[in-house]
């Protein structure tokens, strides 16, 4: 469903220059759920942004539903954006809207539907996330969860083939990861949907994942099931997924060496 | 003398930098704008209409809510031109003009740029604020991910209320500082009503007015674009959204004064 | 691709046939043949969904709002032959059991 290969990101010129990514490769099959997991500053959210077009990568190109999305002009854009959902971080609903207005958005302005169609297919995508009952409140009345949940029904509104999570669980209490989890499984399968998550939960990307890759300063590191990743005898993929302070991936994201550091400091 | 050349290289780099800074922002307004003109005048004949309904909910917002301020401002103006200009003019034995002057000053300068000012510092400012934050919470990503146009979306129907609200309210302005400064011609300063009518209907012409109402449609596109600029180019958290709007309401009061300059010299030499 | 409709009346029963992909850009239409439907002096209208590959929540969201009108025009709304993945969908929805559902057209003409 959707390709990438050879993708490679950097940001700043010169000394400054940053490889954010290099040599992404992924295949992200049909109706399978791929998370792509890592620390912060790993490009994985880098990955993300390529993935729905709004960064161009400095080489390589990514194929959605055979679409090449580099390099694709307006209208390929759209239709390219028209196949998939995507679920914010923070959830991103329109503050202004109410619940319905904000899941009906997207089938108002990309189909001709009736109003009262639109109506009931809101509803249904609302009890498809548990929501039903919310179509007249305001974002600002709704828990964390409940915005996640609403974002979700969203994404889904024009029945996507595709949908990307950013975070689906990240500041969220146990139960409502538990129900996100559930309803990412529930879309995927019972849909079809392909699903690629970004995430840093490992318990949570372990549970629902049919594929995983982690991310480690902007490289592939891993990739594989679950069971392949847990078994993994990488050490560094054994300290990120048992989350301990002393490993191989370093706790301090500084080069220096502390003590030159300190002795080159200089005071004007 | 090392130090002192460092010190020159060092701020020519600065200068360079400020104004390739400078330059940066201008084509990026100047592209915004393209878009915006695009998407408000052009698109809605290609098969993609207005939508009525934002467009409505901002010329309450623009206008409607903006009247009161309006109102009294530019009543208080032609009240403290009639105060100012009395004295100076009952020197000369001409009181009777200060209706004229009153007239021609508010229609003419005072009634578009105190309406544009006024409007820069409530409107532009909540332009700015509103879709700043939409922007720092990825409402605006959100957008453009579900293949909607942000410009069509959040700028053209706050273009099109302000376009036609400015004006709207600058006719009022002018009609409310005209009879502010009637009122105290007539009491304060004792002036016969007839002689004040007389005076201010000579020295204006329709003219004036005309001019004016051109002028405050450019002010009106200079807010909408400055406020909606400042907003897009956001990147990062709430404390820049404020930061923002603060440069969005300077830069757009000093804009509307540079065009205000330019259109009334270009008045002034061509007509 | 383009959705095909037509219709047979035979004692006041109504057949919807429908051919071709019930997705967003066939639900207008398909509601704007349906809608007319209810106001004729038919008892009962059967939608016929056997050439049906592939319904989205669009087209269930159409259908839901047949059996509105059917409700309030006191008449008889029945689905027949749902493909298997048309009938998955409906599932999904959870909305399989709000409408009758029928397996062939014989069966949905029982009781009409």
């Amino acid at each position: 469903m959707i390709k990438v290969n050879h993708l490679r990101k950097t940001f700043g010129e010169g000394d400054k220059k940053l490889i954010v990514l290099d040599d992404f490769n992924a295949h992200f099959e049909s109706g399978q759920i791929t998370s792509i997991i890592g620390g912060s500053g790993s490009g994985k959210s880098t990955v993300l942004k390529h993935l729905i077009g709004v960064y161009k990568p400095d080489s390589g190109d990514i194929i959605i539903d055979g679409d090449p999305l580099v390099n694709s002009n307006r209208e390929t854009l759209v239709r390219i954006r028209k196949k998939f959902g995507i679920m914010f971080q923070s959830g991103a609903l329109f503050n202004s809207l109410t619940v319905e207005d904000n899941v009906a958005l997207p089938l108002r302005e990309h189909t001709e539907l009736n109003e009262n169609t639109i109506k009931i297919m809101v509803k249904m995508k609302l009890e498809m996330v548990g929501l039903r009952g919310a179509e007249h409140l305001k974002p600002a009345q709704l828990s964390g969860g409940m915005i996640k949940r609403i974002a979700l029904a969203r994404a889904i509104a024009l029945d996507p083939k595709i949908v990307f999570y950013d975070e689906p669980s990240a500041g969220l209490d146990p139960i409502s990861i538990g129900v996100i989890d559930k309803l990412i499984v529930d879309l995927s399968k019972k849909m079809r949907i392909t699903s690629v998550v970004v995430t840093h939960e490992i318990p949570s990307a372990m549970r629902i994942s049919d594929k995983i890759i982690m991310l480690y300063k902007g490289k592939i590191i891993a990739a594989g099931s679950p069971e392949e990743i847990r078994n993994s005898e990488d050490p560094r993929i054994q300290q990120f997924i048992n989350g301990s302070p002393d490993g191989p991936i370093p706790f301090s994201k500084s080069q220096k060496d502390y003590g030159e550091e300190l002795k080159e400091m200089r005071f004007s | 003398m090392r130090f002192f050349f460092g010190f020159i290289g060092h701020n020519a780099f600065q200068a360079w930098a400020v104004a390739e800074n400078f330059f940066k922002e201008i084509s990026g307004m100047y592209y915004l704008t393209r878009a915006t003109f695009y998407c408000t005048f052009i698109e809605p004949f290609r098969g993609k209409p207005n939508k009525w309904k934002p467009i409505w909910t901002q010329m309450e917002e623009v206008g409607v809510k903006s009247t009161t301020i309006v109102f009294l401002v530019s009543f208080l103006i032609g009240v403290i031109l009639a105060f100012q200009t009395a004295s100076q003019l009952a020197r000369l034995g001409a009181l009777d003009f200060v209706g004229a002057l009153v007239g021609v000053s508010i229609t003419r300068e005072l009634g578009p740029l105190m309406t544009a000012l006024v409007m820069a510092g409530r409107v532009g400012a909540a332009f700015t604020a509103e879709m700043g934050t939409m922007k720092v919470s990825d409402e605006i990503l959100a957008l453009e991910t579900m293949a909607l146009n942000p410009v069509k979306f959040l700028i053209t129907p706050r273009f099109i209320a302000i376009l036609v609200m400015l004006p709207c309210l600058t006719i009022m302005a002018d009609l409310m500082g005209i009879l502010g400064g009637f009122l105290i011609g007539i009491t304060t300063l004792g002036i016969d009503p007839i002689a004040y009518y007389d005076r201010s209907i000579e020295a204006m012409v329709i003219k004036d007015v005309v001019t004016g109402l051109i002028k405050s449609g450019v002010f009106a596109v200079i807010i909408v674009m400055v406020g909606s600029y400042m907003a897009f180019i956001i990147e990062g958290g709430a404390e820049k959204v404020g930061e923002n709007t603060r440069t969005s309401v300077v830069v757009s009061m000093i804009l509307i004064i540079i065009a205000d300059l330019i259109f009334t010299s270009l008045f002034f030499f061509v007509t | 691709m383009k959705v095909n409709l037509h219709s047979e009346e035979k004692e006041g029963v109504v057949t919807v046939f429908i051919d071709g992909e019930f997705d967003m850009a066939a639900s207008p239409k398909i509601r704007n043949f349906l809608a007319p439907l209810f106001h004729e002096n038919s008892r009962s209208i059967i939608v016929d969904l056997s050439k049906v590959p592939y319904i989205d929540s669009s087209g269930i969201a159409t259908l839901v709002e047949g059996l509105q009108w059917s409700h309030s025009k006191g008449k008889k709304f029945r689905l027949t032959q749902l493909s298997p993945t048309v009938k998955d969908v409906f599932e999904i929805a959870r909305l399989l059991t709000v409408f009758e559902v029928f397996d062939t057209i014989e069966d949905a003409l029982q009781g009409v």
